[in-house]
């Protein structure tokens, strides 16, 4: 048994791939430079992030004001841009929220790539669930660093986010023991959002890509591989671009957090928002369970999908399944910025919806394995797999 | 040298299991201290419910005065401080309780004292009798029971439909409403049965309640219902 899972491991390290550095021979396809522009925007996130750190102030009281500092006082320059100061202090806040709003919209988009191809089949296990594991982990580095401004958006977030895990306590059997309360105790430092709270949310934001920055430097100096395979200008070129926007689009403070009162509709940064349309929709214990449930099955994806093929069109249920995904997270993020929610109405719709697409799926998936069945019986072989990456 | 393969076999297990199950202890024994670490008022080796030590402490104070809610639907926001306990080196730390006092067209049973329902069912549970049974009066907790925003009392129901995700309560209820802006859950103040119903959203209960008394022109709120994260 654990011979078989050490030997499984060993064969997929082998063929590891975190930032797609053994695809070089693709380096004509931009969907092969996601990894290799992820680390870059990382790096990018984490050295703006340290210079941040040299004048922010992780205090209930002072957070805000040292963001305002840091946006309007720190290092002025002789220049203005539509009548505000452009200051160094801006520029880093810019280059680290936009970085790492690249960071989460790249890694979004190279697990559809990894999905839509379904690279996560053997031997990309390992890889495809680092890679999932690596887009909760960087929404989590999102939802601390957002918290870190104190305004109110990132009060009322947190707050909403931590409340949620208080419903485990209502699970049969494990609910008693009340681990539920306790990760939100855990993570807030206590039953409300506090001074406590900063703190932990700032070691962890910071914590994260400190740990995970380590881990990924060990890797790169065993297998000697280089870490950005990519040319220079277009490098150049996309730090130029979130310098510009840092300009023309400041990053916002909004308004000082207030915990007696709630700004509506509150929003959050754009990656949570199509979870926070799914709470409205659903009972408590279920906004949690049902992230839960789609984390769980990210992760064990390329154990569940047992087909042959590689390519979309013959795999037809997974493709299916990705695609309703794709649909609702934009469909979702749509509603909750108009704010329309018909509560009594849209659940019911979209359970059908998704049961009927599903089904569908489902049998288009069984009507492609018999055609496929046939083709074999009748001496056709089958098109020829798609090669295996690496 | 001159044993058997399947004998070895037998050895290996046998020794990988000594070895294995003192550093298993050594895990677990390490899960109460860590605990610990993080939550510093964990009972010794108490893994069990680590969060009953946490109950609030409130502080009484005058909510409003009876003239100040003296016709139906009229209401005062106020803000109750209680002391929760912070994982800081300070020890505990206030945090802010919003309420909302309300005066209802009609009077509504708050607590039974012959069997202990109503509203004020949780007084008990804190080693409290109520005082005030039925009354036109209710103080209601502004922590929104579904996830922890900050409702809002909205004395026109048009609003509620405007603002609130388009929900229009039937014509009995169309009065003031409570609303909260963060899921849309929205609750009736003067449900006769279950004051604080749940009309629309996911809230899974009533908003939480206070416990007050009247002691000559001033309504006094002492207790607010426990639970959830403020
Ligand atoms: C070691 C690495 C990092 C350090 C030291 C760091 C540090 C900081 C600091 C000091 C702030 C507060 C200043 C401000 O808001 O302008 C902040 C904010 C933030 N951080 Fe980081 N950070 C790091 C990595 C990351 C990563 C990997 C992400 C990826 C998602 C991230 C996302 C954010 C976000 C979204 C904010 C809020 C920015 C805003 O809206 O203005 N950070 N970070
Ligand atoms: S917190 Fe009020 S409806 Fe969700």
């Amino acid at each position: 048994m654990w011979e078989k899972v050490r030997d499984w491991l060993a064969q997929r390290r082998q063929k590891l791939d975190l930032f797609d550095e053994t695809l070089v021979a693709r380096q004509d396809n931009p969907l092969y430079l996601m990894g290799p522009m992820l680390y870059y925007f990382w790096l990018i996130t984490v050295v703006t992030g340290v210079i941040l750190m040299l004048w922010y102030e992780p205090t209930t009281t002072g957070a805000y004001t040292s963001i305002e500092r840091i946006q309007n006082d720190i290092g002025r320059l002789a220049l203005t841009f539509l009548g505000r100061p452009v200051t160094l202090g801006g520029l880093t806040r810019g280059l680290h929220k936009y970085g790492a709003d690249a960071l989460i919209t790249i890694t979004f988009l190279r697990i559809y790539r990894m999905y839509f191809l379904a690279e996560y089949k053997k031997p990309g296990e390992l890889s495809w669930m680092l890679a999932f594991l690596g887009l909760i982990l960087g929404m989590v580095s999102g939802i601390t660093g957002y918290l870190l401004i104190w305004n109110q958006r990132a009060f009322w977030a947190a707050k909403v986010v931590l409340t949620v895990p208080v419903y485990f306590d209502e699970l049969p059997l494990i609910g008693p023991l009340k681990f539920g309360s306790m990760i939100a105790f855990l993570f807030l430092g206590g039953p409300a959002v506090g001074q406590a709270t900063i703190t932990r949310f700032y070691a962890l934001h910071f914590g994260i890509s400190l740990v995970l920055l380590i881990l990924v430097e060990v890797f790169f100096q065993r297998t000697r591989r280089k870490r950005i395979n990519m040319s220079l200008f277009p490098l150049a070129l996309f730090l130029v671009m979130l310098v510009v926007i840092s300009i023309i689009l400041p990053a916002e403070s909004g308004r000082r957090a207030d915990p007696t009162k709630t700004p509506l509709p509150i929003l959050s940064d754009w990656y949570f928002l199509a979870l926070y349309q799914y709470v409205k929709y659903t009972p408590p214990l279920w906004a949690g369970l049902g992230p839960g449930l789609l984390i769980g099955f990210g992760l064990i994806v390329p154990f569940l999908d047992r087909s042959k093929g590689r390519r979309p069109l013959e795999r037809p249920f997974f493709t299916v399944v990705g695609a309703l995904a794709v649909l609702y997270f934009l469909a979702f993020t749509a509603l909750i910025l108009f704010n329309i929610a018909v509560i009594e109405r849209d659940p019911f719709l979209i359970m059908n919806i998704t049961l009927v697409v599903l089904a569908l799926g489902l049998f288009w998936e069984l009507r492609h394995r018999r055609q496929q069945r046939q083709a074999a019986a009748a001496g056709i072989s089958p098109p020829a797999r798609a090669p295996v990456h690496g | 040298m001159d044993t058997k393969p399947a004998e070895m076999m037998a050895r290996r297990k046998f020794l990988k299991l000594v070895t294995t199950l003192p550093a298993l202890a050594a895990t677990a024994a390490l899960v109460s201290p860590l605990l610990r670490f993080l939550k510093p008022n964990v009972e010794k080796f108490k893994i069990y419910a680590p969060t009953v030590q946490d109950a609030a402490r409130g502080e009484v104070i005058a909510v409003a005065t009876l003239r100040e809610v003296a016709n139906p639907w009229d209401y005062k926001y106020f803000v109750f401080t209680q002391k929760y306990p912070q994982y800081t080196p300070e020890g505990f730390k206030a945090a802010n309780v919003p309420g909302v006092v309300i005066k209802l067209p009609y009077k509504i049973t708050l607590y039974d004292p012959a069997t202990g329902q109503g509203p004020w069912r949780w007084a008990r549970d804190i080693g409290k009798t109520p005082k005030v049974t039925e009354s036109d009066l209710i103080v209601f907790s502004r922590i929104c029971p579904h996830l922890g925003c900050i409702y809002n009392f909205v004395p026109n129901y048009k609003e509620v439909t405007a603002g609130y995700g388009g929900y229009l309560p039937p014509p009995p209820r169309q009065h003031a409403l409570m609303a909260c802006p963060c899921h849309l859950s929205i609750y009736d103040p003067a449900d006769p049965q279950l004051p604080g119903r749940v009309l629309s959203g996911p809230a899974p209960r009533p908003p939480r309640t206070f416990l007050y008394e009247i002691q000559g022109e001033n309504i006094i709120a002492t207790d607010v219902e426990p639970g959830g994260i403020a």
